[in-house]
């Protein structure tokens, strides 16, 4: 009987045991994971957020979120490199499209099969921005899900007060206002540099991370007009350290004489802290944080700080350009990935206006609907200027030897920011090394006779002859 | 004649006979290693072997992981490339410089503090225990910890600086203030290694000779510069060595505390080859950097492990 009662006993938990085992199963074999990966941060936290709610209840959205910074660069590149799938689809920088082109999904076939997911609900140039390679080909690899762009943030309360005003008329002989130039913006900068009140000028990053001092000195020698390279004859000196370029670079490393001691080894972190506790007058920094540095939460200062578009230059050509670095990420697919189908499925569903509604409130979109509703741009009290902004931007190299070239130039404009350098050091050794790896890559660089002085009026001209305030 | 004759042939045919059987069983004891060997040898070969083979391969080859293009033998331009680099010789500098700091006060806050801390006393154990946290975090951790602490404008080490009228280091922003940060970031994390090592060591020292350096009249001093360190010599040189090793290699700290800037002046051997790895896909000069480093950190290990030798047969 014992016996008995033993055997019975084992004999049910074995069918306990395989009816378990067979409803993992079921539930195993009917769950589909799509992993993404990203930097970590408002944005991807809004992506999971809205994911949550996606009908298909058998699809999860997982994130594999890595810091802001080479790690996450590294992280798709690794696993592009042994061309795995331990991610579906990933945000990666605009730049990298060309790097990272060869392992993702040509998009343009998932446009030519889907009903909804077509070119024309992005902007064109949205699109071409975060996901065309070659530039012009018409083919993309990447939709524009997360924009952004370098902006101004200030402080209302310092520019508005009628003492602040006077004493600046008197002084510079104009009327304190957002600066239109970095002309300007120097005065400006300079007339609020009061480190016994603790209070600066100005605030940018410059450190030597990933492509922190870049993004910002990028900014300034495209509105000076200078160029990073020729991209038709790949001619790097004569253009990245031509006197337009350097009169740039320069401007930028002047700058941080109106910033607080020591943020020439800034990232967006320390620039984010200095506007959140109004240790500075104005700063440049993403669209992205805007959120949380208007937000009351987070800042002490969000009801004083201001957001504007980011000045222009008038160079030495007398040309007024209003150029900065694009930021933000396209979203591209592992072309390794066995879940094309439901990634396709979950993506149309993700950018339909309401999905985009509710990131929109958060971060920036790249769908158009969204963008040109008058809702969107009068959700926050800097919409209205980013979507001026996106008409001014610029961008890195758009070669696979981004990470290289980028980081050859890192080297050099931190080293300047530090003052190891001068700023004609910097750029003509950066000149140097850009050259040498686009040779190490095969390019042919076909040297002209002579180098422009300002190199932006020979390859994309965007100088005016007046400056061009925008509101 | 004819029976001693036999004799001979009989001893020697036995002399053979027990020669067979000591070759067959040293042959069969020579199987049996063999055969108990063989597991780790083949693991060894797979993990060690294998990818240091392949090493060398790659790094007479111009190719990239990432970029799917075809793999170009170039001879040995790879190794040309990386040692005619003036930065690659400026990023060893920086390395020797420093591994020899922190080696340095590691060494010399390690056996001060081991010392100390053999003595008994109450709460000894306690000190011990919260002098190992730091060696138990990530050096990521540490970086960004560290990081921190040194910010310019907002960091404890600033604001107590200027709280005693000194004025405010841009720690990270200056290549020499740089370097003494790391080594400052490096120390505080690996010195309880030296502690923990030298502690063991010191404690491992007989008491009789101390009692009877006591009686003959030996000084503190002397009994620490005569018995102690001489004694535990040792074990404070395998301890400097894993720390010389180890300070050579050192990658990650870098990456959170100052990313190697400014300028390239905190990169380390190592940062450069994990960056021209993974992140600018440059497998085979990465390959062959990593010969180089290799090919250091072996020789130097070498002469370190036979000084080790000649000491250990000394004491």
């Amino acid at each position: 009987m014992k016996h008995a009662s033993r055997a019975r006993l084992l004999a049910s938990a074995a069918v306990a045991v395989t009816a378990m085992a067979a409803t993992a199963g079921i539930a195993r074999a009917e769950e589909t994971t799509l992993t993404f990966v990203w930097h970590a941060g408002t944005c991807a936290d809004a992506l999971v957020d809205i994911a949550k709610d996606y009908p298909d209840k058998s699809v999860k959205i997982v994130p594999a979120l890595v810091p802001y910074g080479p790690q996450w660069h590294d992280k798709i590149a690794s696993e592009f490199a042994i061309q795995g799938d331990a991610f579906d689809f990933a945000m990666w920088d605009s730049q990298s499209t060309a790097e990272f082109a060869s392992h993702a999904v040509k998009i343009n076939d998932i446009f030519d099969k889907s009903s909804y997911l077509k070119a024309d609900i992005f902007p064109p140039a949205s699109l071409s921005r975060y996901g065309e390679y070659p530039d012009g080909s018409g083919e993309f690899y990447g939709l524009p899900a997360n924009q952004d762009a370098y902006g101004l943030t200030y402080r209302k309360d310092l520019f508005e007060d009628p003492k602040e005003q006077e004493a600046f008329k008197a002084k510079y002989g104009r009327d304190l206002a957002v600066p239109q130039t970095y002309q300007e913006a120097k005065e400006v900068a300079e007339f609020f540099t009061r480190p016994d009140q603790g209070l600066y000028g100005w605030a940018q990053m410059g450190g030597r991370d990933y492509d922190f001092a870049t993004t910002a000195s990028n900014s300034f020698l495209w509105s000076f007009g200078g160029e990073l390279y020729n991209p038709e004859t790949f001619e790097v000196k004569g253009y990245l350290d031509s006197p337009a370029s350097i009169d740039g670079v320069q401007a930028y490393v002047d700058m941080f004489k109106f910033g607080p001691p020591g943020s020439q080894n800034w990232g967006f972190d320390e620039v984010n802290t200095a506007i959140q506790q109004g240790q500075v007058a104005m700063a440049m920094q993403w669209f992205y944080f805007n959120g949380s540095n208007a937000d009351p939460k987070v800042s002490k200062f969000a009801d004083k700080v201001g957001f504007a578009v980011l000045p222009g230059a008038v160079g030495r050509d007398g040309k007024f350009r209003r150029q900065f670095s694009v930021g933000g990420q396209g979203m591209g697919i592992n072309k390794y990935s066995k879940k094309l189908p439901e990634l396709t499925k979950f993506m149309e569903w993700y950018f339909e206006p309401e999905q985009q509604k509710r990131y929109a409130a958060v971060c920036q979109t790249g769908l158009k609907a969204v963008l040109e509703s008058p809702d969107w741009q009068n959700l926050n009290s800097y919409n209205k200027q980013f979507s001026s902004a996106l008409a001014y931007l610029n961008d890195y190299w758009h070669l696979p030897e981004y990470p290289v070239l980028l980081d050859e130039l890192q080297q050099e404009i931190s080293a300047a920011a530090a003052g190891t350098k001068t700023v004609q050091e910097a750029l003509s050794a950066a000149a140097e090394k850009n050259e040498r790896t686009l040779t190490r890559a095969g390019y042919e660089i076909k040297r002209g006779e002579s180098t422009p002085e300002v190199p932006d009026q020979t390859i994309s001209p965007v100088g005016q002859d007046n400056v061009v305030p925008v509101e | 004649m004819a029976s001693s004759q036999t004799t001979t042939t009989e001893d020697r045919a036995a002399g053979h006979a027990r020669r067979q059987a000591e070759l067959r069983k040293r042959s069969s004891g020579r199987l049996m290693i063999f055969g108990f060997l063989s597991p780790s040898l083949a693991i060894l070969l797979f993990m060690v072997a294998y990818p240091i083979f392949s090493l060398i391969y790659y790094s007479f080859y111009n190719f990239s992981a990432l970029r799917q293009t075809t793999m170009k033998p170039v001879g040995l331009s790879n190794y040309t490339f990386l040692l005619s680099d003036p930065e690659l010789w400026q990023r060893f500098v920086f390395t020797g410089k420093f591994v020899f700091i922190c080696v340095t006060l590691q060494m010399l806050i390690g056996i001060f503090v081991g010392y100390q801390l053999q003595k008994n006393f109450r709460g000894r154990d306690i000190i011990f225990t919260l002098l190992m946290m730091p060696m138990m975090l990530s050096p990521v951790v540490v970086g960004f910890l560290w990081r921190y602490m040194l910010n310019s404008e907002w960091g404890i080490v600033n604001y107590l600086l200027s709280s005693v009228g000194l004025p405010k280091v841009d720690w990270l922003g200056q290549t020499n203030a740089a370097l003494w940060a790391a080594a400052a970031a490096d120390t505080w994390m690996w010195t309880p290694f030296i502690v923990l090592l030298a502690t063991a060591a010191f404690r491992g020292i007989p008491e009789t000779i101390y009692e009877a350096a006591e009686v003959d009249g030996a000084s503190p001093a002397y009994r620490f510069f005569r018995i102690t360190l001489p004694m535990s010599a040792p074990v404070l040189f395998i301890a400097l060595i894993l720390r010389l090793i180890d300070s050579f290699k050192q990658y990650d700290l870098f990456v959170a505390l100052t990313g190697g800037g400014p300028g390239s002046s905190t990169e380390t051997v190592s940062y450069a080859v994990a960056k021209t790895a993974f992140s600018y896909f440059y497998t085979g000069e990465a390959s062959a950097l990593a010969v180089i480093l290799l090919l250091i950190i072996t020789g130097l290990s070498m002469i370190l492990v036979r000084h080790l030798t000649k000491m250990g047969e000394k004491y």
